[in-house]
């Protein structure tokens, strides 16, 4: 589904990213850790467009988005979170929703200004789905609250929202786990269950490894840029350079 | 929220819009209308201000696009003789092309340099109407520009522009049809869309929304309908001079805006309203309007940071508060 061939990012002298190769099939969870700093956030930023790489390609679907606008990628079905809570702060939870999903159906400045019959029939079907994902998420309890004045916990899964309401085929978390408590990280870990099951691939991020261990098809793992390992969660966790990235090599070692 | 409504509810808009009709059949003082008819004008330019203030970016070239629709309306009347009706139009298409033209490259800057930006096109576009002496006359000035052509419905009734009640009734009719063309957009979907663009453009970005077209489309037709009311104002007041749009009218229009509030549609029309209303009563104030206007500014950012429409919602908390809690009943 999403294919990634030798994608170079530097930035000035810094190479952040350096031949970076991924796939991810249709369906998948994948998970991509690392170290801070390893490059993941800046792997997201590739292959959503908000950069453009130095070097390389990133296929969709077998077309070729590098260097395309985010806008257009995620027109595509490529739609990211982002590791800070990013929302809209002044507007509630609904309207949140609502504005994302603008991409659903799409409707002109004409039609909206003279409130024609077809633009007040695509309002309403915007209405019931963004209901749909807040029911999805569980936010129905606060979906008129502002989403400013909400909990931490709601506030992720508000930026997910958001994600989900512009239908993705590919949805990419950015530690959508961060700062959550046991109970809201079990909470989560089964929407993401369930965003897998109604046939959408994801890519996750993320610190929280007994989380990453759990729910992940593959992993992969990223540290100065590049890949250092791949595979089952089982195998990666053996993996003696991923433990090296992850507890650096002793004094004595070796 | 609901209960603020319901405080202001009491003027409805037909009775208001009806009001404005009327007022000619009362009066037709000469200095009055002007003054009504110099609101409109300034409620018009603050109201398409905010449009492109709801993306996030502060525009300071306002004045500069007023001025560009008042010379394009006047010259092509006086030096092609093409009819009024025509030439109004074709003003609010030259701003909004100009706009158009150094929209993409604009919009890509952000917040305060944008600002900047739009600070230098307001001088450049003056500097042009300065410069080019053999088309606009330079700083001594148009004159004698002349009014609309007269409206003829059908041999019956004739309109002929020769007092200020047909200007006023003309720019009461524009000022309609701009407010509902920008509340149209802004309680729609793309109203949400621009408001989204505002609060955090990245994740408008992230969930598909063409930031870039959105923006440019909001500033151009911003400008567009400063355009249009410059064209009016150019035979309205018959004399145009490159003095007229200079930095400190656009920042007045910024000031009507933030004065009034610009979160909610009616805020920019309030503060226009006001604040070009104030200073005639009090010919003290006009005379020292930039001072006035620094403390009416630093008055509300302190103390009503919404603006004046946030007035009503102050006004429901206080009434609820003075009233106790005996009537806690919901």
């Amino acid at each position: 589904m999403l294919e990634i061939k030798g994608l170079t990012k530097h930035f000035g002298g810094l190479a952040a990213i350096t031949e970076f190769d991924m796939s991810i099939d249709r369906g998948e969870v994948v998970g991509l850790i690392g170290p801070n700093g390893a490059g993941k956030t800046t792997m997201f930023n590739l292959i959503t467009g908000f950069i453009p790489p130095t070097r390389g390609h990133i296929l969709f679907e077998q077309v070729d988005i590098t260097g395309k606008g985010t806008h257009a990628i995620a027109a595509k079905g490529i739609v990211r979170t982002f590791q800070q809570n990013a929302f809209l702060p002044d507007m509630t939870v609904l309207q949140n929703v609502l504005t994302s999903c603008y991409l659903h159906p799409k409707s002109g400045v004409w039609e909206a200004i003279f409130n024609t019959p077809g633009y007040r029939k695509k309002e309403q079907n915007a209405l019931h789905h963004a209901m749909e994902i807040i029911e999805f998420l569980g936010l129905d309890s606060v979906s008129d609250e502002l989403a400013q004045s909400l909990p931490h916990g709601y506030q992720r899964l508000i930026g997910i929202a958001i994600a989900l309401s512009a239908s993705p085929r590919l949805l990419l978390l950015d530690e959508p786990l961060a700062g959550m408590n046991a109970n809201e990280v079990n909470e989560t870990l089964v929407f993401i269950n369930k965003i897998r099951s109604v046939g959408t691939t994801v890519l996750l991020v993320e610190h929280n490894m007994r989380a990453v261990m759990k729910i992940c098809d593959r992993i992969v793992v990223i540290n100065f840029g590049r890949k250092i390992a791949e595979g089952f969660p089982q195998e990666v966790k053996r993996n003696k350079d991923v433990i090296e990235a992850y507890l650096g090599v002793g004094e004595n070692a070796a | 929220m609901n209960k603020a409504t319901q405080f202001v509810k009491p003027v409805s808009y037909p009775v208001l819009i009806l009001v404005l009709f009327l007022i000619p059949l009362f009066t037709k003082d000469a200095y009055l209308l002007h003054i009504l008819i110099m609101t409109e004008i300034n409620i018009i330019l603050a109201s398409s201000l905010r449009a492109i203030a709801t993306t996030g970016q502060m525009s300071l070239a306002h004045a500069g696009f007023m001025a560009i629709g008042a010379y394009t309306s006047a010259l092509l009347v006086m030096k092609l003789g093409l009819s009024f009706w025509v030439a109004l139009p074709l003003g609010g298409i030259a701003s909004a092309v100009i706009a158009l033209l150094v929209g993409y490259p604009f919009v890509r800057v952000k917040r305060v340099y944008f600002a900047m930006l739009t600070l230098f096109l307001g001088a450049v576009i003056r500097l042009i109407i300065m410069e080019w002496r053999n088309l606009t006359r330079g700083s001594s000035g148009l004159l004698n520009i002349p009014p609309p052509n007269s409206l003829n419905f059908f041999g019956l009734y004739n309109i002929v522009f020769d007092s200020k009640v047909p200007y006023y009734y003309l720019i009461l009719v524009l000022m309609l049809i701009t407010l509902l063309f920008l509340y149209r957009i802004d309680s729609s979907r793309v109203g949400r869309t621009l408001l989204a663009i505002q609060q955090d453009d990245s994740v408008a970005e992230s969930i598909g929304i063409n930031v870039t077209n959105f923006k440019v489309i909001a500033w151009c037709v911003g400008c567009f309908f400063a355009g249009i009311v410059g064209a009016f104002y150019a035979h309205f007041i018959k004399t145009l001079t490159p003095d007229s749009f200079g930095v400190l009218q656009a920042i007045y229009v910024i000031v009507y805006m933030v004065v009034g509030g610009r979160r909610r549609f009616y805020g920019a029309i309030l503060g226009a309203f006001i604040l070009t209303l104030l200073p005639e009563f009090f010919r003290i104030l006009k005379e020292y309007q930039p001072f006035v206007f620094v403390g009416i500014l630093l008055i509300i950012t302190f103390f009503l940071p919404g603006g004046l429409a946030d007035l009503p919602k102050l006004g429901a908390s206080l009434v609820r508060r003075l009233k106790g809690p005996s009537v806690t009943h919901a």
